[in-house]
């Protein structure tokens, strides 16, 4: 009885869709290529998830609001290299380098947050410009160089050490853990996450609820940024640098992930976990066919394919309802 | 009159959690008029839906001229001559009105390749003529008044040569010589053998359009009747299945009760011209007028939702700044809109986070937490109190019924301890069992001491809810009547009273 | 706060002030690397320029590159800078943010054009792309120098490039006296349509097929140069074919993410890495043995001699069509040495 109400909620019926799909891809992969299942690769996976998944969130957020965020792929590479100079160049000790990053990317935006809400340009725009703005202010500021945090002893182990000494299992996917239950209850136990849906929802509506909207739309733009300068630390950490010339191009899978997880793009829909197993999706496919040793270009156009049904079924699903 | 135009035979169909139509049973004949009323939720927004192919039916048999037909989509009714005119209208306001006439059938040119605009335009004209209407082909929709844009869309369907139109409350949004107009122009398509189904509230103008009227009551079907065998309150009777008394409030006996709202010289655009009034607690304050008198635009500047030039206003008798919506919510403001859909309520979300949106602050533990018990809790009171009809305060609101929307809103409100509540068109689109509800609703939130100000189009409806009632023309308040005098000659008399 | 954005804002013009002066330097930066051996043989930089400087203004000669963040355009633009300021001529150097941005290379060569330059120096992301307008630049007797990728042969009338055939060949020698003539071999790739990357990977599999019978190359994959994508690369191809004793890289960021990769795998001590160009990361792993080497181009020579060539055509004198601009091996061993340590760059 539970359970068929349960598959008649159509919230929970996606979720359980995509996750249905997502170990379809695992139970496919490691039979094609029995070493896919083994516990190093799936901890290859989960580390491969950890950057696009922390930009998929921060970017679930703001698309929940109807809105669209191209910059996070460069605001997150902005805001490690901010961190980078910080620790290089002003001397800043590391933890104080990190929370600036953090700040960086936060600020980013709000930058953005209120361009959309208070000068009235559409996300896109908005985004759009920011994304070139940090794009251009990470080579300048970086001096078109890698930033090198040699010398931050254990920096690598931010994103790399091995969580409580157990083999394989990076930190990197217990912040990605951590980041997500946080943007769970965030969203679904906070007020930014129920102001979230119901601007996404109505937001004339909203506003005449008394809602100011503006202020928090500025502030879901601002926790997308701050998703970003995490995402900024797992990525620097990861290579031990920051690299400038990164960034463009890791929106688009961001936004693919939050989509495949059932984000609606005119907004008022969605959910963390959604999102969080999109990112997976993601991740294990291009795993799996590199593994399978699928070429590059091929690759490509079957991650293409994927998010096209699985817009397509989100689509159908929503006409049934 | 060779039989049915049209048979639709024990149509259902079943949404999540709710039976919408029930082995119904609808015939038309061409060359009529045909009313089709019910209350709110009665089934017949979907059983037009399912006759546009907007919906598909679950079972049942859809005839047209004896023969069966299946139709799909929106394209498959098209084709057969079936169109339907929304109440929103679906016209593309930045588009020429022929333009969104023949839409997807542009005319071209001998080489297929340009558009012909000219002999489209012409085209577009002489449907207008046909119409008997005075509109440029050229103009853009969007700068159209409403009468226009529904002959826009009547001209449209005449274009298809359509055997059947479908309206949907056609004359909501229209003043009564547009009225007239309009039932001018269905009586003239009555004429050439097309038939035409009439959905309306406003019993008064089926009496005087229709030829026959089929009414519906939770889903399914009443009956059909001759419109003048038939009486309006015989309509009534059959579809709330009782009788309703009305009756005319009394006059605010409570002079001395507190002043709680009072706006002096609010000047906001063209709309609103030096607009002074004051609203006792316990007090039913009407504001009457026209379409565009300016009274949905007082309401609006008092709330916040469109700035003011000048002006004052207090609550309680103390100045307050208000530039925003949230301004006027923490000042105990409330604002019910005419258009629910668009500015009342997020659709998509669920009865309870409606209910609770304009006020979290009471809905939190630790500061940030949504308190889900607490909240859960104060919607179902809210619900039993307001009656509100909902499988479950997790449903999502887009599937309520007009009445029980405009509860949702109410209910919102009250949950955020609003004690002055200004109700734009509070019954538009509902049924007439819901309309008595909420004007019950309304006497009772009176007597609890809230302020109430409604702004209404329908008279009957000022007249039977209020104490006292405001009259506006041109964006200024041109008479104010009480108690006994409220009275449909003198307030139109001041309505139309415009600046010598 | 304030304080915060004052000293980001200080900073910002202060770098872009710097990146500013570098480019219009009028005089040859003393401690510029330019003259390694090769280059300065036969550069006779202040021999006769005389020709250029008559008419009054410096001739102009418009230089764009496949990309221009990375510290390869760097070093290559460093070259040129100083050919510019040892021949007297005027240089811009552009290119486009991405390696793949073909429309935007378009128009920066079209924009380039526009000013009316003595000569062009392009290397194209899409030789199709730029053939006309590069065919209509040379009828108004613009000369046109391919550098790098290069352009077309038709539209060019010299190319100095590394020859990357040749580079390929010369790390798969590398790679096999690493394994010992015998062993498995994975490869990653940074791109599968710019010529120079093909080549790369190319060369490197027909030297090993014809020389090395006993090496099988058992996998191929393309990670865009990306250091995590050629990270996430290098682990899958590991996870796949766990005996791969040795990676090829054809590209900084394919090195690094491979290093990364295999760092994070823990696979650095059973697999060896081959890699390409240079960077301060690179260099400090090959220093500590973790990746074994790797080919490094000569783009600062590459940039000198391709204005240099430039120059020369502008004189009326004749060059060679192909002006290879060399490759070097080098490891822990030799990368101190004074004829490799200049083309390492950070």
């Amino acid at each position: 009885m539970k359970v068929k109400s349960l598959l008649k909620n159509k919230d929970v019926s996606h979720k359980l869709i995509i996750l249905a799909t997502f170990f379809l891809l695992v139970i496919f992969f490691s039979i094609m290529k029995p070493s896919y299942a083994s516990y190093d690769n799936i901890m290859t996976i989960l580390l491969a998830t950890c950057v696009n998944g922390l930009l998929a969130l921060g970017c679930s957020f703001v698309i929940i609001t109807g809105g669209i965020d191209i910059s996070v792929g460069t605001v997150m590479t902005f805001s490690c290299v901010m961190s980078g100079t910080a620790f290089t160049v002003w001397h800043f000790p590391i933890w104080l380098a990190i929370l600036f990053g953090f700040l960086v990317g936060t600020l980013c935006g709000a930058i953005n947050g209120f361009a959309v809400a208070k000068m009235m340009l559409p996300p896109f725009i908005a985004t759009m410009a920011m994304q070139m703005i940090t794009k251009g202010l990470s080579l300048v500021v970086s001096g078109i160089k890698p930033v090198y945090f040699t010398g931050a002893d254990g920096y690598q182990n931010i994103a790399i050490g091995e969580f409580l000494g157990i083999p394989g299992f990076y930190n990197a996917i217990i912040i990605l853990v951590i980041a997500a239950i946080v943007a769970h209850i965030l969203f679904s136990r906070i007020l930014i996450g129920r102001y979230d849906l119901a601007i996404g929802s109505n937001e004339e509506a909203a506003r005449l609820s008394g809602i100011k909207v503006n202020q928090w739309k500025i502030g879901i733009y601002a926790l997308c940024g701050l998703f970003c300068g995490v995402a900024g630390l797992v990525m620097s950490s990861r290579l031990n640098s920051a690299q400038p010339q990164l960034g463009p191009g890791y929106e688009l899978e961001a936004i693919a992930a939050a989509v495949i997880g059932g984000n609606s793009l005119t907004g008022g829909e969605g959910s963390i976990v959604g999102t969080l197993i999109g990112a997976l999706i993601i991740s294990s496919l291009t795993n799996g066919l590199r593994i399978m040793a699928v070429s590059t270009e091929i690759q490509s156009a079957i991650v293409g394919l994927v998010l096209a049904l699985a817009v397509f079924f989100d689509q159908m699903r929503r006409k049934k309802g | 009159m060779a039989g049915e135009l049209i048979k639709m035979e024990h149509i259902c169909k079943e949404f999540p959690g709710v039976k919408a139509l029930d082995d119904v049973t609808f015939e038309l004949k061409a060359g009529e008029v045909h009313a089709l009323v019910g209350e709110n939720g009665a089934g017949k927004s979907t059983l037009m839906k399912v006759l546009t192919g907007v919906y598909t039916k679950d079972s049942g048999k859809i005839l047209l001229n004896g023969e069966e037909i299946s139709i799909n989509n929106v394209r498959d009714a098209q084709r057969k001559g079936i169109i339907m005119i929304h109440q929103e209208l679906n016209l593309m306001n930045h588009l020429t009105a022929a333009q969104n006439i023949f839409i997807g059938r542009e005319y071209k040119t001998k080489a297929k390749v340009f558009l012909d605009a000219k002999s489209q335009n012409q085209e577009a004209k002489k449907l207008f003529e046909r119409l008997n209407q005075d509109i440029d082909p050229t103009v853009k929709v969007g700068d159209l008044t409403v009468a226009k844009q529904q002959m826009v869309e009547i001209a449209k369907a005449l274009s298809y040569d359509s055997k059947i139109l479908i309206m949907d409350e056609p004359t909501a949004a229209l003043t009564d010589n547009e009225i007239e107009d309009l039932f001018r122009v269905i009586r003239m398509l009555r004429e050439e053998g097309r038939a035409i189904i009439h959905i309306s509230h406003r019993l008064e103008e089926l009496k005087q359009i229709s030829d026959r009227i089929t009414v519906m009551r939770d889903g399914g079907y009443v009956d059909t009747v001759n419109t003048k065998d038939t009486s309006i309150d015989q309509i009534i009777k059959m579809m709330v299945g009782r009788e309703i008394f009305v009756t005319k409030q009394d006059a605010f006996t409570q002079k001395d009760n507190k002043v709680t709202l009072e706006v002096r010289n609010l000047n906001a655009g063209r709309m609103v011209r030096n607009v002074t009034f004051q609203a006792r607690e316990g007090e039913i304050l009407g504001l009457a007028g026209l379409v565009g008198a300016g009274r949905t635009e007082t309401a609006r500047a008092i709330f916040g939702a469109d700035p003011h030039e000048s002006g004052e206003i207090l609550v309680h008798g103390k100045p307050v700044k208000i530039s925003s919506p949230s301004d006027a919510v923490n000042a105990g403001i409330a604002y019910l809109s005419e258009d629910r859909k668009r500015y009342g309520l997020a659709l998509g979300l669920s009865v309870d986070e409606n209910v609770c949106m304009a006020d979290m602050t009471d809905f939190l533990k630790a500061l940030v937490f949504i308190n889900f018990k607490k909240s859960r809790d104060n919607t179902t009171k809210q619900k039993e109190s307001l009656s509100i009809k909902t499988p479950s305060i997790k449903q999502k609101v887009k599937l309520l019924s007009g009445g029980n929307q405009q509860k949702v809103v109410l209910a919102k409100w009250l949950t955020r301890n609003s004690d002055i509540l200004i109700f734009d068109e509070p019954t538009r689109g509902i049924d007439i069992g819901a309309k008595n509800e909420i004007y019950k609703l309304m006497n009772q939130l009176a007597a609890e001491g809230k302020t109430i100000i409604v702004i209404s189009s329908e008279l009957p409806e000022i007249i039977r809810t209020c104490h006292r009632v405001l009259v506006m023309c041109e964006g200024r308040i041109t008479g104010e009547v009480t108690g006994d005098e409220i009275d449909q000659n003198v307030i139109m008399g001041y309505a139309t009273k415009r600046e010598a | 706060m304030k304080k915060l954005l004052a000293v980001l804002l200080t900073l910002t013009m202060v770098a872009g002030a710097a990146v500013g002066c570098g480019s219009k330097s009028e005089e040859p930066a003393k401690s510029e690397p330019a003259q390694n051996e090769d280059a300065s043989a036969q550069a006779p930089a202040d021999a006769d320029t005389s020709a250029p400087a008559a008419d009054g203004e410096e001739p102009y000669i418009a230089m764009i590159a496949l990309g221009f963040s990375h510290q390869f355009w760097q070093a290559v633009k460093s070259g040129a800078d100083q050919a510019a300021a040892d021949l007297g001529v005027k240089i811009t150097f552009e290119g486009p943010e991405q390696e793949t941005m073909v429309d935007k290379q378009v128009d920066m060569l079209k924009t380039a054009l526009g000013n009316n330059p003595s000569a062009v120096c392009m290397a194209a992301i899409d030789n199709e792309a730029v053939a006309g307008i590069l065919q209509e630049a040379k009828g108004k007797g613009i000369k046109v120098v391919g550098f790098d990728a290069g352009v077309g042969e038709a539209e060019s009338e010299a190319k100095c490039s590394t020859d990357s055939l040749a580079a390929g060949a010369l790390a798969a020698e590398h790679a096999a006296e690493l394994l010992g003539g015998k062993g498995k071999i994975g490869i990653v790739g940074h791109s599968q349509t710019v010529v120079d990357a093909v080549e790369r990977v190319v060369g490197f599999k027909d030297k090993i097929a014809a020389d090395y019978p006993d090496i099988e190359i058992v996998d191929e994959q393309y990670g865009e140069g990306d250091h995590l994508k050629s990270a996430e690369v290098a682990k899958s191809m590991m996870q796949a074919n766990p005996d791969i004793q040795l990676i090829y890289t054809s590209n900084e960021g394919a090195c690094v993410g491979a290093y990364n990769g295999l760092k994070e795998a823990n696979k650095l001590k059973d697999v060896k890495l081959v890699g390409f160009d240079s960077s301060a990361a690179m260099k400090e792993a090959i220093k500590s043995g973790e990746i074994a080497g790797a080919i490094t181009q000569d783009p600062v020579g590459m940039g000198y001699k391709t204005i240099e060539t430039a120059v020369k055509l502008m004189n009326g004198e004749s060059v060679e069509s192909f002006i290879d601009t060399g490759c070097y091996w080098y490891d822990a061993s030799n990368m101190d040495d004074p004829k490799i340590a200049p083309l390492l760059y950070d």
